[in-house]
């Protein structure tokens, strides 16, 4: 391998490549902690609770270990660019921003005068939803980051390699927890099933091309994301297949995301994880 | 009250190679692959481990607590203990400087 690049020997040219990929790995990993935390107190089960909030604990930590990264590169601090950029800044793909409801759930919600977002969960929210997005996102998570372990940027090699544990038990709970859903009860294969022909072609906008895919590629700091996409199907096919979960090839991506092209679910979301920060930004924590 | 959980397994938490498990709680969970999962959040995201065991509930066998009396000690045996043998002294010393 050629030499490492660092913060003092990146090539300035590789420079907007870099802080486009690192965006890319924070908002992700923000999107889908916040999205998971929504669960917290109201899992289906007191240790699955734990567990799930647990794992988007670590994902927010990820999230903060990169926007560190994206900081050193000259970027704002951590909490600015988690808490003061508007949904357009972002750039995580459209499916970690997906609320934990059902798209056909009714329009209506209880006004439980706890907060509309946690009343609407409560009464609407679909577990399924979220633990299929979980397994297919930390499965893309754990292809990426395995990839980004040898990246020729040091600083992002070595915190992949810091977060690899926290990322295998990720996987473990993903792929128990699918197994027992799938050989489970009727009604448990069916939430799975449906659940994952909602989310399926979101999936897919993880793996939406950049414009830096290229370049990144051949200075060997990250795989193209069509190699890396090739790398989650053939982990996650035999998976599937055993869970009895069709891929249907035809269906359109919904890509956008990485350009700054989101939807609402986006706004709503960065509305919640954004409100305190924003009363008073100068506040010290 | 009954309980219509899922059984219960017992978990032990080993902090460092060579220490002994602990007890540290119990979990619900619907077999032993999902127990250690969910013991592994439960009880090592804070603290130290290096290694967890879960047994279900079920099958440990646990004298009664009605016979608590048969642990009574009924006279002085302080004969029976021992810490007063060169051994134990040498045995202890050891252990303190390296990990039987």
């Amino acid at each position: 391998m050629s030499d490492l690049f660092n913060l003092k020997n990146l090539p300035t040219d590789l420079k907007p490549a870099v802080v486009d990929l690192l965006y890319r790995l924070a908002d992700d990993s923000i999107l889908i902690g916040h999205r998971n935390s929504e669960w917290t107190g109201i899992g289906p089960i007191l240790e699955e609770d734990i567990a799930f909030s647990s794992m988007a604990q670590d994902k927010m930590g990820h999230a903060a270990a990169y926007y560190t990264l994206l900081h050193e590169l000259g970027e704002q601090d951590p909490d600015t660019l988690a808490f003061m950029r508007d949904a357009h800044d972002f750039r995580c793909c459209q499916f970690v921003a997906l609320g934990n409801i059902a798209p056909d759930a009714p329009a209506e919600s209880p006004d439980n005068c706890n907060n509309p977002t946690r009343d609407r969960l409560m009464a609407h929210g679909d577990w399924a939803i979220s633990f299929v997005r979980q397994f297919l996102f930390v499965q893309a998570d754990v292809v990426r980051n395995s990839a980004l372990e040898s990246s020729r940027y040091d600083p992002l090699a070595s915190l992949c390699r810091k977060i690899r544990g926290e990322l295998r038990y990720h996987t473990m709970h993903a792929e128990s927890t699918l197994r027992h859903l799938a050989h489970g009860t009727d009604d448990s294969r069916d939430r799975i099933k449906k659940s994952f022909v909602y989310l399926w072609p979101y999936a897919l906008g993880l793996f939406e091309a950049t414009a830096h895919d290229q370049a990144l590629a051949d200075a060997c700091i990250c795989p193209t994301q069509a190699d890396l996409q090739r790398e989650w199907r053939a982990r996650i096919d035999p998976m599937l297949a055993d869970a009895g979960l069709t891929i249907d090839e035809s269906v359109q991506p919904k890509f956008g995301g990485r350009t700054g092209k989101h939807e609402q679910a986006l706004v709503d979301a960065l509305a919640d994880m954004q409100k305190v920060y924003r009363l008073e930004p100068t506040a010290t924590w | 009250m009954t309980d219509t959980q899922w059984p219960i397994f017992e978990v032990f938490h080993q902090q460092t190679r060579g220490e002994p498990h602990v007890h540290v709680g119990s979990v619900h969970a619907v077999d032993a692959e999902t127990a250690l999962l969910m013991a592994k959040e439960q009880f090592a995201r804070r603290q130290a481990c290096v290694n967890i065991w879960v047994v279900a509930a079920d099958d440990i066998t646990a004298t009664p607590y009605e016979d608590a009396d048969i642990f009574e000690h009924g006279t002085d045996k302080s004969y029976r203990e021992a810490f007063g043998y060169q051994t134990t002294k040498r045995a202890k010393a050891v252990g303190d400087t390296e990990e039987i």
